[in-house]
């Protein structure tokens, strides 16, 4: 019989709300849960439709002087799927797995403020439903005597300025419209979402720690999260200023970036990477963490150098701080900043070999289990270290003026950003199913997915570099007869849709075994971290009691013995640990207490996207609107108690 | 995992808060930044006189001030180290990246 | 913090909130340096055009400057107050430092209009729109503090009285209000004196 304590009282104008199932239930959730499972459908969704923009340019690309898209449709195509891909689907859907694992890697209950938890979700839905409204109501314009000055169609209306936004050219004199509003201050809102998230994240790593789980006892997950969010903190207000900057340029006729008010274009290029390198760590560390708890949970071995990859991810999370003017070679910065920022660039290679040499220790000598999640981290080594490579010839600078701008970079990036963040999120996704769900994913179509994705992206990818090489240029909506291009580009652009395919078999699986998949256990894997410890799917209180923390891989060490080889020797005592463990956890003892429900984030959310439109529109009500909805929101927020004083009534389970 | 050199890398010891100052000694603080304050002024008036010394000075007398109402008035002398490294961290961050994009640009005047 | 009574609360030994303000502050130096940096590399530039050097009011900004310093005594004797659980005194320091903020903020405001009528405004130039984005963002902070402060005075007034316990909490908030300071101890030399 599980005691929670639900509210019952009416402390504030409206009541507070108590549902545990239904559509309030989400909408006002605080439950870390939940919010993580909202993150990645949401996320999900948005990545289709990042799939489908990149689908479009392919069909674009996949004929010299094509016309399937006029330039300034391509110019906006690409300028979404870039944004698109990284704030609405890698950043979510790495933010789906911090909320759901974090407090369940560490024993805790729920993060440190979970109110502020689902702010940080609402706020970044209206985000993105802002940015993708401007297909409904915004507009590209066209600078006067521009070649763009034709008729642009509903695919145009849309920011095309580039996901980096470069100065002037998405400023108001080259990007008149309100599309470019669109992207400056849908991406204010959806940084904010971020960074609020980060030092909730901070604050729950620091102080819910479960009894013994000291830092260094930590899942790998755990740490790369921590290293997300200190990236996060520190480096979205800066990005938050330059925005500000934008739209103020924009809106309020200030000179921050035109040279003819003494304003400095590099300087955003200077803000905007300043912020923008350690994003892209942002998109990878998750991917990391990910795969440092698959592979050795599939090798039946611990990681290899436990210590060096957690200060490996540090290190790089740190000298990702120092590198962000690599992506300004070619903009007209000193020759010492250049080398300057070419050495730094060359290190920062030297932690991540660290991690890649501990995977390759950790698989090395290993039992390996190949079931999905597994191909996916194996997969992920090898995609990231082929974008790795790449990566590291852009970091010498004579090297890299030529790559630059080319299809070569686009290929640096996928193979980092999609064999890397996305495999690595595919095998997470895979890898945790039974925990979120209860029940197991088809093996089969998740080997078929695999291999269909690795051969889809490997083909769409992979010519991309000797493209670039050959001269291909990138954010180009045209390419001509001449350059002979065309056969390699046909070869891209099918890779695209055998891409698309292997999403809908990934789909596929996912509906089919949601619905009719077997019954999972709670250690389907025989892991060695505590999530595993709890029965599946997870209860809402987590833990029955607090978890007692002794060692590194505490699971494991309760379930195996070492012989005198070292070889782990499965305990006679295990089987009826885990009896135990799934007795205790469907049956706390105690009462529990957990944070509960709110209206007053997702009202609090609601208020930006006025504002926003405000700002762009110039709509003085609006702007009321949003400000009544952040005050009431803040105040309703503040002098509502996270958890009450309340009679107690008993649910039978 | 657990040996000492971790536990020294982050210090979890949780330093309980020291005795406060009092109410007399915070307005003996207080007057003290009033003064650093007033020599901050007097020095923008005597800038002849003080010459090339002036504006590193006032960094100086601006950085004790800052000093003084984070290590008092918030408390940071005299709270657990995480909370001191976090801070100080983020602030040397801010220092060394802005200081590489302020001699940038100043530099890029030069060779452009 | 939820958890029941078996869960060990804060693993540091911090308060979770007091934490919480702290990671929050840090995000916070990041925010202005990247505003005073931009301050900063436009300054010396030579461009034409109105300068703040042609409008400023040094002893008019160091009264100012002054007030908001002092804003920081009295936030520290409020806390200092609660701390030994005095409500009376507690909520006079509480609208003494909401009621010093508010002069530093019209103190600002008139500054503003005063620069206005000479022809600097927040277009004019790069000059002034670093100058104005710079100070008033910081104006903002300090307007929020301020409303910030009168909400803890009101419910001050209302229940039986402040606790260091409650999730409204005069301590980080205190925090929040000394950081303010600090920000502007900054901008008054990197912005008016040097």
């Amino acid at each position: 019989m599980t005691k929670i304590i639900e509210p019952d009282k009416q402390t504030n104008i409206f009541r507070r709300p108590s549902s545990e199932y239904g559509f309030w239930s989400w909408i006002t959730t605080v439950d870390h849960k939940k919010i993580g499972i909202m993150y990645g459908y949401a996320a999900f969704f948005f990545l289709l439709i990042g799939g489908l923009e990149a689908l479009v340019l392919r069909i674009q690309l996949a004929q010299p002087d094509n016309n399937f898209l006029s330039a300034a449709e391509y110019n906006a195509m690409f300028t979404m799927h870039g944004t698109t891909m990284v704030f609405l689907a890698i950043m979510p859907i790495s933010a789906a797995f911090f909320n759901y694992l974090l407090p369940l890697q560490i024993g805790a209950r729920d993060v440190a403020f979970p109110r502020l938890n689902a702010l940080s979700f609402w706020i970044w839905v209206f985000g993105g439903l802002f940015l993708y409204s401007t297909f409904v109501f915004g507009t590209a314009g066209a600078p006067e005597g521009g070649y763009l000055a034709e008729e642009v169609g509903w695919l145009g209306n849309a920011p095309n300025g580039g996901w980096f936004g470069y100065q002037p050219n998405a400023g108001f004199k080259y990007s008149p419209g309100t599309a470019m509003d669109y992207w400056a201050i849908g991406l204010q809102i959806l940084g904010i979402s971020s960074l609020v998230s980060a030092f909730n994240f901070i604050v729950t790593i620091l102080n819910m720690r479960t009894q013994g789980m000291r830092l260094m006892r930590m899942p790998v997950f755990t740490w790369m999260t921590f290293a997300v969010a200190f990236l996060l903190a520190f480096s979205l207000p800066i990005i938050a200023i330059a925005l500000f900057y934008v739209t103020f340029d924009r809106q309020f006729g200030t000179t921050f970036f035109l040279t003819e008010g003494g304003g400095d274009p590099v300087l955003w290029q200077h803000l905007f990477w300043l912020f923008g390198h350690p994003e892209v760590y942002i998109l990878i560390l998750p991917a990391f963490g990910i795969v440092s708890e698959i592979l050795p949970t599939f090798s039946r071995k611990p990681l290899f150098g436990y210590p060096a990859i957690v200060f490996a991810g540090f290190g790089i999370a740190f000298i990702g701080f120092g590198v962000w003017a690599h992506h300004m070679f070619a903009s007209a910065i000193s020759p010492v900043a250049q080398a300057g920022f070419g050495i730094s660039t060359m290190i920062i290679a030297v932690p991540t070999g660290v991690k890649i040499f501990n995977w390759l220790g950790t698989i090395w000598g290993g039992k390996l289990n190949l079931k999905t999640p597994m191909l996916f981290a194996l997969g992920f080594i090898g995609m990231f270290v082929i974008g790795g490579l790449s990566g590291v010839t852009h970091s010498i600078v004579p090297a890299d003026t030529q790559q630059t701008d080319t299809y070569y970079i686009v290929a640096h990036f996928h193979y980092v950003l999609f064999g890397g963040a996305m495999f690595g999120i595919f095998g997470g996704l895979y890898y945790w199913f039974p925990k979120v769900w209860g029940k197991m994913y088809n093996e089969t179509l998740g080997q078929i997915h695999f291999w269909t994705m690795m051969i889809g992206f490997n083909l769409t990818f992979g010519p991309m570099h000797w493209l670039g090489l050959q001269g291909q240029v990138r954010r180009t909506w045209v390419y001509a007869e001449e350059t002979n291009l065309g056969f390699w580009n046909l070869i891209v652009s099918i890779g695209a849709f055998i891409i698309a395919l292997s999403i809908l078999i990934f789909m596929a699986n996912w509906i089919y075994s949601k619905r009719k998949g077997e019954t999972a256990p709670f250690d389907p894997w025989d892991a060695r971290t505590i999530e595993w410890t709890i029965p599946s799917p997870t209860p809402v209180w987590n833990f029955s009691k607090a978890p007692e923390v002794k060692a590194l891989d505490d699971f494991w060490h309760a379930k195996y013995d070492e012989d005198e080889e070292g070889r782990a020797v499965r305990r006679d005592t295990a089987d009826d640990l885990l009896i135990e463990l799934e007795e205790e956890g469907l049956n706390p003892k105690e009462e529990i207490v957990l944070p509960n429900p709110s209206y007053f984030p997702f009202i609090l959310a609601s208020g930006l996207p006025f504002l926003g439109y405000a700002v762009i529109y110039k709509t003085i009500a609006l702007a009321l609107i949003g400000v009544t909805l952040l005050l009431i929101g803040s105040f309703g927020w503040a002098t509502e108690p996270l958890e009450e004083e309340f009679k107690t009534k008993e649910e039978e389970e | 995992m657990d040996s000492s050199i971790y536990s020294g890398v982050f210090n979890l010891m949780s330093d309980n808060h020291k005795e406060h100052p009092t109410p007399k000694k915070y307005v003996q603080i207080a007057l003290f930044l009033g003064v650093l304050t007033a020599i901050e002024v007097a020095l923008y008036y005597t800038e002849d006189i003080v010459g090339v010394f002036t504006d590193p000075l006032l960094i100086f007398l601006a950085v004790g001030k800052y000093v003084i109402v984070v290590g008092w008035f918030m408390h940071l002398r005299f709270e657990n180290k995480m909370v001191n490294r976090f801070f100080a961290g983020g602030m040397i961050l801010a220092l060394i990246l802005f200081a590489i994009v302020m001699i940038e640009r100043a530099a890029g005047n030069f060779f452009n | 913090m939820s958890g029941g009574h078996d869960y060990p609360h804060e693993s540091t030994g911090v308060e979770t909130r007091k934490l919480g303000m702290w990671v929050f502050l840090s995000t916070e130096i990041l925010f202005f340096g990247t505003l005073i940096t931009t301050f900063m590399i436009f300054k010396g530039r030579d461009f034409p055009g109105i300068k703040l050097t042609d409008v400023y009011d040094i002893p008019f900004t160091s009264v100012s400057s002054f007030v908001l310093l002092m804003s920081s005594l009295t936030m520290v004797l409020a806390h200092n107050a609660l701390e030994n659980d005095d409500q009376e005194k507690t909520r006079v320091w509480l609208l003494a430092t909401a009621m010093l903020g508010a002069v530093f903020l019209a103190g600002q405001i008139y500054e503003f209009t005063e620069f206005y009528h000479k022809g600097f405004e927040l277009s004019t130039n790069i000059f002034s729109s670093t100058f104005y984005v710079l100070t008033g963002f910081h104006g903002l902070h300090v307007f929020i503090g301020v409303v910030f402060l009168i909400g803890l005075w009101a419910i001050g007034q209302r229940q039986k009285g402040l606790s260091l316990d409650s999730g409204f909490n005069l301590e980080f908030i205190a925090l929040y209000w000394h950081f303010v300071d600090i920000v502007w101890i900054v901008l008054f030399t990197v912005v008016y004196l040097i």
